[in-house]
């Protein structure tokens, strides 16, 4: 009996100790997850009825404020007089529903609670009569406004990026959400909201421009491209690959196709213009190999988080596993053979496991666009003091270099050609300098078969692009076989001649 | 005698000057003055736990000396943290603490002896089955937050299951230190497994009956769970064998799996514990809570009446655990859980030095009982089991919990006391 009672013993101090262990994961190893979890309320609501700075656009709209309450049990509620336009770059703020967006990753400022905010507020402690100022983001109402009516009720995202400095000009992405319902200070209102919103079909809570990943398709051609140009594989006039209908890689009986079935060659200009697919699967399975594909993806940000200061972002992803290596790069075949070196050729093409996040495709063009250099993306431009006084300004600098200079030089004038005469023609506008790649991502059969995407950027004739834009629309029931070119290109034209003609 | 009474003293008072010290913070905390209510509660406090002690010296001088300091740091700690989350509720506690230790008082002094006991445990079953059916008499039960599990008296609602699971305890130790024997002799062998004769099932059946009716009529999962968790843990201790634990095991599962498909709570539960964050804001609200709660806590905690455990539903009954561990931090939340393992050693101690089967098998009924409810519970915030209500033994606000809970202990230190007696004797 005795042996028994020492084995129930043992069990419940077991039981206890996993209790421990689990403690450990909540209070330690989670915790800081935890803590940052968008359903998270509890740091925004430490400080939560009090009156917070206004949110304002580049161009002086208001975006976000804070008004009396009329009814509830709080003093201050926050409105949102552009509704649904912000909903997933400036948030909304709800006791119940908690913060998402610049609401969440600014609180700080907002309330008053940076360093430079808190110095202004020692030098006016004799002078109380001071509001909490305002905070301005680096987005253009204009330019947002035409991202919405030009995306209309078609599901996915607009991202437009002033490419030297990585301000977001624009971040649009639909369906949406009206924030007011949010921080309704009638807590049924709002809960009942997020659930709705919760559940709802194509998620609207989630901003599809940095929360959700894709397959980038033909745009993808454009890390390809930068990688045969930086090992010095290509160059932009030379080799000239023969005209094919599409390419067979080693070890496999599959052959991947060019677009419609066309035959398609020429120099990487040509390919470009083209979008071949044949010659960049080629390319990438016996000319370049796994190692300089996955450094090239990585240097463009892929499997990286971008430092972007708005919540939970995700990563773009790239395949790193491609399996037994079956013979060594050598001079002859200087890409080596790998067990997956078939699906090292569709990733070429931005098929198969590579997903990218139109903010990320936003940041690659914009890299192309800053002579390699890709710049840290943010929303925050500035920290007003209730005077308009700016007491700091926000300019985080360069993320990562991407590609060489001459590489990048290179890729621009080889996309602006894809955007004379290639599928990206439909971005191109009168009197600007236009580069584009678009992109049809194959996803399925049937009356959603397929996403279409461009990336852009479009400056003067005399000066550096000014403008870098990433468009995804995706493939829903009833879209049907959309390509780039056509659905995709005419809303990065859109933005151009809006924000060129301002 | 003298040596263990001392022990008991001296950690009696350490028990007691750890509570203050958490109740002076607390009114640190939240009114920055620590002032003459510290002093009061301290007295208080101090004069009730010595009243116990006085009557233990008398009533059960040779008991364990470690089970009623145990009990008295957990049930102080646990006022503290009501007393912070709700203070309307602190005063009720405090006098459910008197009437708990009362009750520890009244148990000691009446029963001194546990043999005749076991003379009436077919009373002692019916009694218990029929303290768990009263809640379900039209006009008698109050359905509070879907469970069917309380009966109102006057301007108290009580919970029979509450004292049901001491009776079945009972019950079980006496049938089964009378027939324990027999249910371990098998006479047939299937493979390597010997299989007990067919109609001792009978205990196990109506074991297994028992719990899911609790799970089906009353909605009660977590009481479900330790009733089942009981006379598993009993049977298994008098006979030894793991095929009736098994075989219990099976059946359970099948009606639990059965309960699942019929109803929706049921479902509902499954579903939070899985994926709680799939519905952060409703469904899953409480356990997400509980979550960036402890989150919140980290190592050290927020301090008392520095967090914001209010945002936890039923953060005083059973979330409590959430609460100590957002304020208290891993540290104070890792002592509640180091309390409790002592308090299940000491009792499995108490009843590993028993002789007497009846009473050896009820000490570790109880132990078990008052183990496997904070495992339960405690399982349930931290997300290792389903979320059932159940409440944390001595820590959680609640009268018929703590009076039930000071019984069960006035009862291990009458065993303990009774071993050492007969033992000396």
């Amino acid at each position: 009996m005795d042996t028994a009672l020492r084995r129930v013993a043992f069990i419940l101090l077991a039981c206890f100790t996993l209790l421990f262990a689990q403690l450990n994961r909540l209070q330690v190893y989670q915790a800081e997850d935890l803590a940052n979890h968008p359903a998270n309320t509890r740091t925004v609501l430490r400080d939560f009825d009090r009156q917070r700075a206004d949110i304002i656009s580049s161009d002086g709209v208001l975006l976000a404020t804070s008004t009396e309450a009329e009814q509830g049990s709080f003093r201050w509620q926050r409105e949102y007089p552009q509704g649904e336009l912000y909903a997933h770059t400036v948030g909304y703020l709800g006791f119940t529903t908690g913060a998402d967006g610049m609401e969440r990753s600014h609180h700080d400022a907002l309330v008053g609670r940076t360093s430079s905010q808190q110095l202004v507020d020692l030098s006016n402690i004799l002078n109380p009569d001071t509001g909490p100022g305002s905070i301005v983001a680096t987005l253009d109402h204009g330019l947002q406004d035409t991202a919405r009516r030009a995306l209309g009720n078609r599901q996915g995202s607009v991202v437009a990026l002033d490419p030297s400095t990585g301000a977001i000009r624009a971040m649009w992405s639909w369906p949406s959400f009206d924030p007011n319902l949010l921080s309704d200070p009638d807590s049924s209102v709002s809960t009942s909201t997020y659930t709705e919103l919760l559940n709802a079909e194509a998620n609207p809570l989630r901003s599809r421009a940095y929360r959700e990943s894709l397959a980038p398709g033909s745009t993808f051609k454009v890390i390809t491209a930068a990688a045969a140009l930086e090992a010095g594989a290509v160059t932009l006039t030379s080799p000239v690959f023969e005209a094919t209908d599409g390419y067979v890689a080693p070890l496999t009986s599959h052959k991947i196709q060019n677009f419609g079935g066309r035959t398609c060659g020429g120099n990487l200009v040509d390919l470009l213009v083209r979008s071949c697919n044949g010659p960049f699967a080629q390319l990438a399975a016996e000319e370049l190999g796994p190692a300089v594909m996955i450094n090239q993806a990585e240097a463009a940000g892929f499997n990286s988080v971008p430092p972007v200061d708005l919540p939970a972002p995700i990563e773009s992803s790239y395949p790193v596993d491609y399996g037994k290596e079956l013979q060594t790069p050598n001079p002859d075949n200087p890409a080596g053979l790998y067990e997956n070196t078939p699906v090292l050729a569709q990733t070429a093409i931005g098929q198969n496991e590579v997903r990218a996040t139109p903010l990320q495709m936003a940041l690659l063009i914009s890299g192309i666009a800053n002579d390699g250099i890709i710049p840290t993306p943010h929303v925050l431009q500035a920290i007003q003091t209730h005077t308009g006084q700016t007491i700091a300004e926000n300019s985080p600098g360069p993320w990562r270099q991407a590609m060489r200079p001459e590489t990048a030089a290179d890729l621009r004038e080889a996309l602006i050609a894809a955007a004379t005469d290639g599928g990206g023609a439909t971005a191109a506008v009168n009197g600007l300098v236009v580069g584009a790649k678009t992109g049809t991502a194959e996803v399925g059969d049937g009356s959603a078969s397929s996403h279409a995407w461009i990336v852009a950027f479009a400056g003067p004739p005399d000066g550096p692009p000014q403008l870098a834009v990433a468009v995804l629309v995706e493939a829903t029931e009833g879209s049907g076989d959309q390509t780039g070119g056509r659905v995709a290109g005419p809303i990065a034209r859109a933005l151009f001649e809006e924000f060129f003609t301002e | 005698m003298k040596g263990t009474r001392g022990v008991e003293l001296t950690l009696l008072i350490v028990g007691a000057v750890v509570t203050v010290a958490a109740y002076g913070l607390l009114n640190l905390g939240v009114r920055a003055d620590v002032g003459g209510l510290v002093g009061g509660f301290g007295l208080i406090l101090l004069g009730l736990l010595l009243g116990a002690h006085i009557v233990v010296r008398f009533a059960a001088p040779y008991a364990d000396p470690l089970l009623l300091p145990l009990a008295a740091l957990l049930n102080g700690v646990g006022y503290v943290m009501i007393a912070r989350l709700n203070s309307g509720l602190a005063d009720s506690q405090l006098a459910w603490t008197f009437i708990g230790v009362g009750a520890f008082c009244v148990t000691l002094i009446l029963v001194p002896d546990l043999g005749w006991v076991a003379n009436y445990r077919y009373t002692l079953a019916l009694a218990g089955v029929v303290a768990l059916m009263l809640p379900l008499i039209p006009g008698l039960g109050v359905n509070i937050n879907g469970a069917q599990i309380w009966l109102r008296v006057g301007p108290f609602s009580i919970q029979p299951g509450e004292f049901a699971k001491i009776l079945f305890a009972a019950f079980l130790a006496g049938y089964l230190a009378d027939k324990g024997d027999l249910l371990s002799i098998s006479n047939r062998k299937i493979g390597l497994v010997h299989i007990p004769d067919l109609r001792h099932f009978g205990p196990l059946l109506s074991a297994v009956a028992v719990a899911l009716m609790v799970m089906v009529f009353q909605r009660d999962l977590g009481s479900s769970l330790l009733l089942f968790t009981l006379f598993m843990v009993m049977i298994y201790v008098a006979t030894q064998r793991l095929a009736f634990v098994a075989a219990g095991l099976v059946l359970f599962m099948g009606g639990a799996v059965v309960a699942w498909r019929m109803f929706s709570h049921v479902q509902r539960r499954v579903d939070i514990w899985l994926n709680p964050f799939a519905d952060p804001k409703d469904a899953g609200f409480q356990i997400v809570e509980a979550a960036f709660a402890l989150a919140d806590g980290r190592i050290g905690g927020t301090g008392l009446g520095s967090g914001t455990p209010n945002k936890i539903p039923y953060a005083d009954t059973d979330m409590i655990f959430a609460a100590i561990g957002e304020e208290l931090g891993l540290l104070g939340a890792t002592a509640i859980l180091a309390a409790f393992m002592f308090f299940v050693s000491a009792g499995f101690r108490v009843a590993a030095t028993t002789t007497d089967t009846f009473q050896k098998l009820l000490a570790a009924g109880l132990t078990s009982l008052l183990g496997f409810q904070a495992f339960i519970i405690i399982g349930g915030v931290l997300r290792v089991l389903p979320l059932t209500g159940v409440t944390l033994p001595f820590v959680s606000y609640g009268g018929s919990s703590l009076i039930s809970n000071y019984i069960i202990l006035a009862l291990l230190m009458r065993i303990s006391d009774s071993s050492i007696r007969e033992r000396r004797a």
